[in-house]
């Protein structure tokens, strides 16, 4: 994991950013934060990530949106999107659309590391 | 043959053609076993998906179209992953299964969103305009009452109703949003808040205005009313909803009925009615019969109040009564209201149905001052119940009422719903009943299908049993493989040492509704072959002989969802979902576009992605200087190469040597103990050599270049990590094979082991390949043989079991060496069997030194 880069959380909710905040700096994981598409994108061209995790309805550009341009900026990210019971679709949507994987929301902290340490291992993989 | 042959050709003729740096080979690997293991991971996930929506399916309890929604989803989700990590891991090839999954998925979204299809009609209809053909405009109760009204001799109120279409026109879709949107977050368990909630969208409704047009509408209605019967007359708002058609579902006193409302509470009264759709005990009975929200709309009757001296509820085939043919009637004073729910003390009379409808049991449980029904009511309503029940074609539940004047009004008529004869008897029943015949021979295991079956033990083991595989008989397995599905159409029921709900022939065997148990260690040697058990799955029980009192309870269980909606949108969802057409991977059908349904993708991917696996060692070929060379006293000369995990921490990348003390590949180790376990005897007699005569051999055969000869012999090569080992030996003229993955998965787990070629003739080398697979099938291996190639293949099979297959394999690579030589004599081939069964044997016995490490034996 030494190697690992930095993994971007992108979410408009300030309190749920918070709580991942915490979970993320309990293990280890470096990490920054982007309460919407405009600071998301502006942190990709500041650091190096390796994997966002992205809600997708946000005000302005929502999370398919933003991972579109995100896509557009940085091919190689591995993006893990959030989704709520309404929006599940958008789970299939963003996988078809690129995403590595997706994790509804209210999020299953076990589950989520799971796909994250499986998303490094792709960007690993792929050098 | 042909394909086994073609198979063989192409891989062994087709010589590894790239040659990869250390760190690109590595980097190769990592690329296809991250994407190996995601296909796995998807696998179980959207088999446990599947299994999830079939057992709520069949087992006859109740979910929702959430439920349904977030199940699909995550069997979606994950068969695309998994057609994405096998495209991934074959560089694209089965492209074609994306527009299959396309295909499959369009079809599922639109049964998903499918709605019921609205029919726009006027706003109110009079009450004899209405026939069971207005259903969907007035709705179930009133469509009956409109036809109730044509019948000769029967009497309804005068009235109106108020249609689906006007209930559409009030509820705005804006409205209808916001009431949808709270509804989705309403959590079933928890009452109060759900009280709460469903307070405040009926507030909601009632705080809507009516439109002008249709207020405006329901006034002149109510006027029609008042010039037809009397000025100010009070009527009585009846809710009448829309699909609530399906047999053995009552929606009963569900929705709220207002009596004597005039004309200035009308529009209240009305509101009142529709916003009970959305009632606490409404809401939670529709998502436990499996109605969406969606599915009922709410009709509006207005029927004149009948000034009533006694009324009461007439059942024309009472169901409390099995061995005689009764009507049964309750009555009260007054309105009917009470005796529908059950609020008051009524007088019971059970009549004959056949004229002259003598009173055959009467109960008076009123004041005795308060009005029973003279003979001649009862006459009359017996005559009215047998009108009902014949026009209608079933029994009837009828409401009704006498005025004053001695006329009897038909309230309501409605089908009788079915006694409780066919409930499902409590499990502490079944086991007062158990302990009578005899406890259980077996007890465990996972109920994989539920039900109970009797039928002759039929344990099978080898393809060969499939033929002979008798009707009715309980079939027993070690483990639950897809390729068994086949048989269930002939079991009784089905049982197995391992496996879950979760597997292939779980679902198959919950599709056919076979019992099934599953995971009930023992099962192999505890039942005999041709021995009568009752399997009771549903108990996870397994009784001796034929148990009449345990099947007898086998009733038919109720299905509470039965004809729902949402139960006819899982069956169609179900139809692109599981079944299983993929089931064998040898058939010429196992190809991507016979793939039907998401189950057959996920069959097929995971077949694929297991060979894919298998030809990483194929066609990647490897730089000789990314090897460390495994040291210490080690039998012949063995190189290693990690690719993940294979080697412990503490191991520094530039060594240029290993020890195996260093070594943490689970596959690898479990190999070396095999290579390890017993010394090699050197070459037989026919050369004198002794060890490491091979590589003269070679110089000896004029058709084998010697400097060929030599390179091949220098080195066998273990790629590793953690669970996986590709060993490939090449001993001068014999090329060998073994690849394990190992997981604490079953699904996951595969051994496969290859073996071609030697030194000798065609004849002595395919004698050798010969000895090798009666070898590996005496240890269960499937084996594939022509002439000298040998392919033996195992795979979900458990850990432990796996790893004493590699220790024998690993036996066998270092045993077989050179014996083709000698291949030419009966006596010889007979002799290696024994000698290599009896030190197998010895081996897995443990009679053997632990694994080598510098303690080890034999010499380069």
């Amino acid at each position: 994991m030494a190697e690992n880069k930095k993994l971007l959380l992108v979410d408009d909710e300030a309190d749920f950013r918070s709580i991942m905040g915490k979970y993320f700096s309990r293990r280890q994981i470096a990490f920054e934060m982007a309460g919407g598409c405009m600071e998301a994108l502006d942190w990709l061209g500041r650091d190096e990530f390796d994997v966002v995790i992205m809600d997708v309805s946000m005000p302005g550009l929502d999370g398919l949106e933003c991972m579109a341009e995100m896509q557009k900026i940085r091919s190689d990210l591995e993006i893990i999107i959030l989704t709520g019971h309404a929006s599940i679709n958008a789970g299939l949507v963003g996988m078809k659309k690129g995403a590595f994987d997706y994790c509804l929301k209210p999020v299953d902290f076990d589950e989520l590391l799971e796909k994250i340490i499986l998303a490094r291992e792709k960007a690993a993989a792929r050098g | 043959m042909q394909r086994i042959i073609s198979f063989f050709r192409n891989i062994f003729s087709s010589v590894p053609e790239q040659q990869l740096s250390p760190e690109e080979l590595r980097i190769a690997f990592r690329k296809r076993y991250a994407n190996f293991r995601g296909l796995l991971t998807a696998n179980n996930n959207a088999l446990q998906a599947m299994a999830d929506l079939e057992r709520v399916y069949y087992g006859g309890s109740s979910y929702r179209m959430a439920f349904i929604r977030s199940k699909v989803t995550t069997i979606l989700v994950n068969v695309f992953k998994m057609i994405r990590n096998l495209l991934a891991m074959s560089d694209g090839r089965y492209k074609e299964l994306e527009t299959i999954f396309e295909r499959i998925g369009h079809d599922i979204d639109t049964i998903i969103d499918r709605k019921p299809i609205l029919r726009q009609g006027p706003f109110i209809l009079p009450l004899h305009e209405v026939n069971r053909q207005e259903r969907d405009q007035a709705g179930e109760k009133m469509a009956n009452i409109g036809e109730v009204a044509a019948i000769p001799g029967l009497i309804v109120p005068q009235g109106f109703v108020v249609t689906s279409s006007a209930t559409r026109h009030f509820l705005t879709p804006e409205l209808l949003a916001e009431i949808e949107r709270r509804l989705q977050v309403i959590v079933p368990d928890n009452l109060e808040e759900m009280y709460k909630s469903c307070g405040e969208i009926q507030q909601m409704i009632r705080d809507s205005p009516l439109p002008p047009d249709l207020e405006e509408l329901l006034y002149v209605h109510y006027a029609r009313l008042e010039r037809a019967t009397t000025p100010h007359c009070r009527v009585a708002l009846r809710s009448s909803a829309l699909g609530e058609d399906t047999a053995g579902v009552s929606f009963a006193g569900l929705y709220r009925t207002v009596l004597n409302v005039d004309r200035d509470s009308l529009v209240a009264a009305y509101k009142e009615i529709i916003a009970s759709k959305y009632g606490a005990r409404a809401i939670s009975y529709r998502r436990k019969r499996g109605y969406r929200h969606v599915d009922i709309e709410m009709c509006v009757g207005c029927l004149v109040m009948v000034d009533a001296l006694v009324s009461g509820v007439t059942y024309s085939l009472d169901p409390g009564e099995e061995e005689s043919e009764v009507i049964r009637i309750n009555a009260t004073a007054g309105i009917a209201k009470g005796v529908v729910d059950g609020t008051t003390i009524t007088d019971l009379y059970l009549v004959s149905r056949e004229k002259p409808h003598a009173v055959v049991y009467r109960e008076m449980r009123q004041d005795q001052t308060a009005s029973a029904l003279t003979y001649g009511q009862v006459k009359k309503l017996a005559e009215a119940a047998l009108l009902l029940e014949q026009h209608f074609g079933q029994p009837q539940d009828i409401e009704w009422s006498f005025d004053h004047q001695g006329t009897l009004y038909i309230l309501q008529s409605r089908p009788m719903l079915k006694s409780r004869a066919a409930e499902p008897v409590e499990d502490t029943d079944q086991a007062a009943r158990i302990e009578e015949g005899g406890s259980p021979i077996l007890l465990g295991g996972i109920c994989a299908s539920s039900g109970i079956a009797s039928g002759p033990v039929f344990r099978v083991g080898s393809t060969e049993s499939l033929r002979q595989f008798p009707q009715g008989a309980v079939l027993v397995l070690e483990h639950p493989l897809p390729d068994w599905a086949p048989l269930l159409s002939r079991a009784a029921a089905v049982i197995a040492e391992h496996g879950s709900e979760a597997g292939h022939l779980a679902t198959v065997s919950r599709e056919f509704g076979i019992p099934a148990l599953f995971g009930l260690a023992g099962a192999m040697a505890g039942l005999g072959d041709g021995e009568v058990v009752t399997v009771n799955a549903t108990a996870r029980a397994i009784y001796r002989g034929r148990r009449e009192d345990l099947l007898r309870m086998q009733t038919v269980r109720r299905d509470v969802m039965a004809g729902s909606p949402v139960q006819r949108i899982l069956t169609d969802l179900l139809q692109h979902i599981a079944p299983l057409n993929l089931s064998d991977p040898d058939s010429p059908q196992f190809k991507s576009t016979w793939c039907e349904t998401l189950h057959d993708i996920t069959r097929f991917c995971h077949e694929k992605s297991v060979s894919e696996m298998f030809n990483f060692g194929q066609i990647h070929h490897f730089d000789q200087a990314a090897a460390k060379r495994l040291v210490g006293k080690v039998p012949m000369e063995w190189w290693v190469i990690d690719l993940a995990d294979g080697f412990r921490d503490d191991v520094h990348i530039e060594d240029k040597s290993i020890r195996i003390d260093d070594i943490v590949s689970v596959p690898m180790l479990a190999i070396w103990q095999g290579i390890s376990a017993v010394p090699w005897a050197g070459p037989p007699p026919v050369s004198v050599r002794g060890f490491g005569s091979i590589i003269f051999q070679s110089t000896m055969r004029p058709e084998l270049d010697p400097a060929v000869a030599s390179a091949l012999t220098v080195k066998n090569y273990f790629l590793i990590s953690a669970n996986f080992c590709n060993l490939s030996v090449r001993l001068g003229y014999h090329y060998a094979m073994i690849e394990a993955y190992l997981s604490d998965l079953l699904t996951e787990s595969y051994v496969t082991f290859r073996f071609k070629g030697g030194a000798a003739d065609l004849r002595r080398k395919a004698v050798r390949a010969r000895l090798l697979a009666d070898v590996l099938q005496h240890y269960d291996f499937r084996v594939e043989l022509n002439s000298d190639s040998l392919l033996a293949r195992l795979k979900k099979k458990p850990l432990d079991y796996l790893k004493q297959r590699l220790q024998i394999l690993g036996y066998l690579t270092l045993h077989a060496r050179q014996i083709d030589m000698v291949m030419n004599s009966p006596g010889e081939v007979n002799r290696y069997r024994d000698k290599f069964l009896a030190d197998i044997e010895a081996m897995l016995a443990g009679d053997t030194p632990p694994i080598l490490g510098e303690s080890g034996h034999g010499g380069e």
